[in-house]
């Protein structure tokens, strides 16, 4: 190898590691290309190295909310619009830097909000899960957002507590909320309110319970067929 | 004279139908031949993932992963031990990330040709349906020779894989590679030119970009529309930023973008994006090292969640895990691509005549596992 | 060998000539059925082992025991007929069963007898009709009135669509191939099929036979609009809406099984021929000699017909096993935007052609 390639392999990584891909890409040798790209990982790899080491022990993400004076997350950017446009919707104590907490009143508006409103774009619902804390947390559901446009994701946490839950539907914001939702309704009994269309989806219309809580209990029969609850044979 | 009112007719599309691509049932209002309402029904092959989940442990989900998208196994392999790695913090070695990616787009190729091959008989042409499927038959014997299955692989491991690549592997891809290359010409004379096909599929059931989001369409149904999107590109896993390779999307070649057609020709030209991926890899993959080196002695991720997407041959598949710091996961869900982009088939076929709805249905290329899980 | 030669030499026909008709419709029946049958075991076979080749695959092999030990899978039609015959009979509790059972072998019928008229050779023909080429055209179309009762009387919504596509397929299909048979009868004044064929014999631009297709670009152009429409007729792919398995399921043929199922099986390979037939009369020469001159005894004449009307079969083959299937709007835009007009200027042309150059 020249020196005269080594230097320009040497200024590609450079501008390369500044986030200018183009420098690598434009390249026109092939071998040059190859060897600038393996320059470029290892310097990329390095530089991972240096800055993952020290924080990799403090991720418990649970207990997130004594977070470091780091660059904020979308999750805490998006947490202080939020609380600024909508007051007393987010819950502080249980936001963090993975997530945001907020409650299911003005969660229509919310989102309207968020897929509108140019700084946010939310215009992409990924995800919509239910999970059971257990009895004495109850319900929550989880939206994870993404933005098309500004390439940003966040995840909404809503807790809905209590014998009925019931939570403010988006189907109307994103059109996938709809079999989301439904899901969501036919696995934990949560009811969207203002869903057009709510009922269950993957199950059959007449089961019964909820089958992803946590006191889910099957039923003895289902049409006549005794639900088989010793597994023996086939566990 | 009177208006001559029809009424209109409720036609079961399903479970049992030839073009169903599984066990799913449209309820299809017809009035003639237009058809004016699509409600799928969704649910026959439930077999509760999310809960057996909740009661096994986590290298026990793996086998079950394989069986959601029973088309894209390694992807979707791929998908769940990305997540478990990124949620255990674990880093696997060179070798098997290389190995990961080979399998992974090998795959894709093999999803691919299924869903093109299936596509061509959803309109009519049989002849294309068994050149892909000899075709795939080859990369089938590829993921033979690696781990024993020929479909449902349960290879990737978190942390390794499970075996390391057999003696002449590299070779054998190589020749594969050589072979199929030359191919993609072949199906696109027989059928993506194909001037019936064209007539078929152009202009048919479009999807705007601004709806296939909406309804968080994804993968190369998205990509058919035009949007730039693929999760290898826009957060790389594994090892995706260091290969070259380009996202082709619809242009509406003969049609309107966002057609069926496009979707088509956006997994052909995937194909051959998945070959010059794995040309590279197969060129820097380290000559040795152990694939078992990262595998953990107890796998009990710290308590937690994340969710985690990667690039399946459908779309974004995402892995929501929960994890309360014991051996098995506490939620795990799964983000579905084939899921997303069935419930648009009504929005996109509504108004169109029952062939049409046969036909875009198979441009969606659903897996009727993975939706209902 | 035509009915009434054999009505003529029955000695009794004087004395009973409702007997005599009878008997004689009877001898030339039979050997039909069998032709019919034969020659849908040869063409079943040949589809097979055609489409393998193209699909990159051997077909039927002769692997296993019993029917299929044979060389090349030959016995595999055989097979398949056998399996047909011995299956269940379904009759849907819902059908209508007298239509039910009445459709198959009405289809069967309106392909069955348009092979009276078709000339195998100088001399091999059951019945030369002074309105050959119309009778055909006639009773073929017949065989509608048996799907839509198919379809009707199944009482199953896939028939019904099945139906009704078909319907409308064939009978759109007849006016093209109406149109494109009558260029051909200006030219040759009959519509007897042993006149048309006789019409052209010798050559023409002093090296061609003188077929109809090669006599003027208008008959040129009417042959392929034939042949398209007539594999429209046939319900084949590309043009095989009615069936379209993708979508009907089996379209008009869902709900049956075993030997009537055969039957509907039988009918569209008979269609086939009768349209391969009646395209090599009109415009190959039927049993005339590529070479004028030679080869011209009946023995090759027979030949000559089987050939080309083989040919055509295997070109309906090779369609279906490259083509996707088209629309059912398509199929009646391509009919009635395309193939219609054109018959129709190519009529007028044939007739400009004939007062000018002729």
């Amino acid at each position: 190898m020249t020196d005269n390639q080594e230097q320009l392999i040497k200024e590609a990584v450079e501008k390369a590691l500044q986030g200018d891909m183009d420098a690598v890409n434009n390249i026109e040798d092939r071998v040059t290309r190859s060897k600038a790209k393996a320059a470029l990982v290892k310097a990329k790899r390095e530089a991972a190295k240096t800055s993952a080491e020290p924080s990799s022990k403090e991720k418990s993400e649970e207990s997130g909310s004594e977070s470091k004076p780091a660059p904020q997350s979308p999750n805490q950017q998006f947490a202080g619009i939020i609380a600024s446009r909508f007051p007393k919707t987010v819950d502080e104590e249980l936001s963090s830097e993975t997530h945001i907490q907020l409650q299911s009143e003005k969660w229509l508006d919310i989102a309207q909000y968020l897929r509108d409103d140019p700084a946010c774009l939310f215009d992409s619902l990924q995800c919509i899960t239910g999970v059971d804390l257990g009895e004495d947390v109850g319900l929550e559901v989880r939206y994870n957002l993404h933005s098309m446009t500004h390439r940003h994701v966040i995840e909404i946490r809503i807790a809905c507590a209590g014998k009925n839950p019931k939570i403010p539907s988006v189907e109307a914001v994103w059109r996938i909320g709809d079999w989301f939702e439904r899901e969501t309704y036919d696995m934990f009994g949560i009811e969207f309110q203002g869903h057009r269309d709510l009922r269950r989806i993957l199950l059959p219309d007449d089961w019964e319970g909820w089958p992803l809580r946590k006191d889910y209990e099957v039923q003895e029969t289902y049409h006549g067929i005794v639900v088989p609850k010793v597994k023996e044979g086939w566990e | 004279m009177g208006v001559v009112q029809g009424d209109q007719m409720v036609l079961n599309i399903g479970p049992q139908h030839p073009s169903t691509h599984g066990v799913l049932r449209l309820k299809v209002a017809t009035d003639g031949e237009i058809v004016s309402d699509i409600v799928p029904v969704i649910g026959y092959l439930h077999r509760c993932f999310e809960k057996h989940c909740e009661n096994s442990t986590y290298e026990q989900v793996i086998p079950f992963t394989d069986r959601c998208d029973y088309i894209a196994s390694m992807n979707n392999n791929f998908g769940y031990v990305v997540a478990m790695e990124d949620l255990m913090e674990i880093k696997v070695p060179e070798r098997v990330e290389y190995i990961r990616v080979i399998m992974a787009e090998l795959n894709r190729i093999a999803s691919h040709l299924l869903a093109l091959g299936v596509y061509g008989l959803d309109v009519g042409a049989f002849t294309p349906f068994l050149y892909m499927f000899r075709d795939r038959e080859r990369i089938l014997d590829i993921f033979e020779l690696t781990c024993g299955a020929r479909l449902l692989y349960n290879y990737m491991w978190v942390g390794g894989v499970s075996h390391d690549l057999p003696v002449g592997f590299v070779e054998t891809v190589y020749n594969f590679l050589d072979y199929f290359e030359p191919k993609v010409q072949e199906y696109n004379d027989i059928l993506t030119y194909n001037k019936i096909f064209i007539e078929r599929t152009a202009d048919v059931g479009v999807l705007l970009p601004e709806v296939a989001i909406s309804f968080g369409v994804s993968g190369p149904n998205l990509r058919g529309s035009g949007v730039k999107w693929d999760i290898r590109k826009e957060e790389p896993y594994s090892i995706y930023e260091r290969f070259d390779f380009d996202v082709p999307i619809g242009q509406g070649l003969v049609g309107t973008t966002g057609d069926c057609w496009d979707r088509f020709h956006v997994r052909m030209l995937e194909m051959i994006e998945s070959t010059k991926i794995i040309r590279q890899a197969l060129k820097d993959i380290p000559t040795n090292g152990d694939v078992h080196q990262a595998l953990p002695k107890k796998i009990r991720p710290p308590k937690g969640s994340i969710y985690r997407r990667t690039e399946s041959p459908r779309g974004d598949l995402g892995y929501y895990i929960i994890s309360d710091g014991s051996p098995q996961p506490y939620r795990l869900k799964m983000r579905s691509p084939a899921f997303t982009a069935l419930s648009v088939l009504n929005e996109i076929s509504r108004g169109w005549m029952l062939s049409d709805v046969i036909a875009v249905l198979g441009s969606l290329d659903i897996v009727l596992g993975e939706i209902d899980r | 060998m035509t009915v009434d030669q054999l009505i003529d030499w029955f000695p009794i026909s004087a004395t009973w000539p409702g007997l005599t008709f009878l008997l004689a419709v009877l001898i030339c029946a039979v050997p039909v059925f069998l032709f019919i049958a034969v020659y849908a075991l040869v063409v079943i076979y040949g589809e097979l082992k055609i489409s393998s080749f193209m699909q990159d695959k051997v077909g039927p092999m002769g692997q296993g025991v019993g029917l299929h030990a044979w060389r090349w899978g030959l016995l595999q039609p055989i097979a398949d007929a056998l399996k047909l015959i011995l299956k269940e009979d379904i009759i849907p509790a819902a059908a209508d069963k007298k239509l039910f059972i009445l459709a198959p072998f009405i289809v069967f019928i309106g392909a069955f007898i348009a092979f009276s008229a078709l000339p195998f050779s100088q001399t091999l023909i059951i019945a030369d009709m002074n309105i050959g080429v119309f009778y055909i055209l006639a009773v073929s179309s017949l065989g509608v009135i048996g799907l839509i009762m198919a379809g009707w009387s199944s009482n199953n919504k896939w028939s019904l669509y099945g139906a009704m596509r078909s319907a409308a397929q064939i009978i759109s299909y007849e006016i093209p191939v109406a149109l494109s048979i009558i260029a051909v009868i200006m030219l040759t004044s009959t519509m007897s099929m042993q006149g048309i064929i006789q019409y052209q014999s010798g050559l023409i631009w002093g090296f061609l036979p003188n077929w109809l297709i090669f006599n003027n670009p208008f008959t040129f152009v009417a042959f392929f609009i034939f042949f398209i429409s007539g594999i429209a007729e046939c319900n084949r792919t590309p043009f095989d809406i009615p069936e379209a398995e993708s979508e009907l399921v089996a379209g008009a043929f869902t709900e049956y099984s075993g030997m009537r199922y055969a039957f509907f099986f039988l009918s569209e390979y008979a269609n086939m021929f009768v349209v391969a037939g009646v395209a090599a009369t009109a415009f190959l020469g039927g049993w005339q000699s590529p070479i004028p001159g030679l080869f011209n005894s009946p023995a090759w004449g027979l030949w000559w017909f089987m050939s080309k009307t083989m040919f055509l079969i295997f070109v309906m083959i090779w369609f279906r096993w490259t083509f996707p299937r088209l629309r059912v709007d398509q199929l009646m835009s391509v009919c009635w935007k395309g193939f219609t007009p054109i018959a129709l200027v190519n009529i007028f042309g044939v007739g400009i052609w004939y007062l000018t150059l002729g």
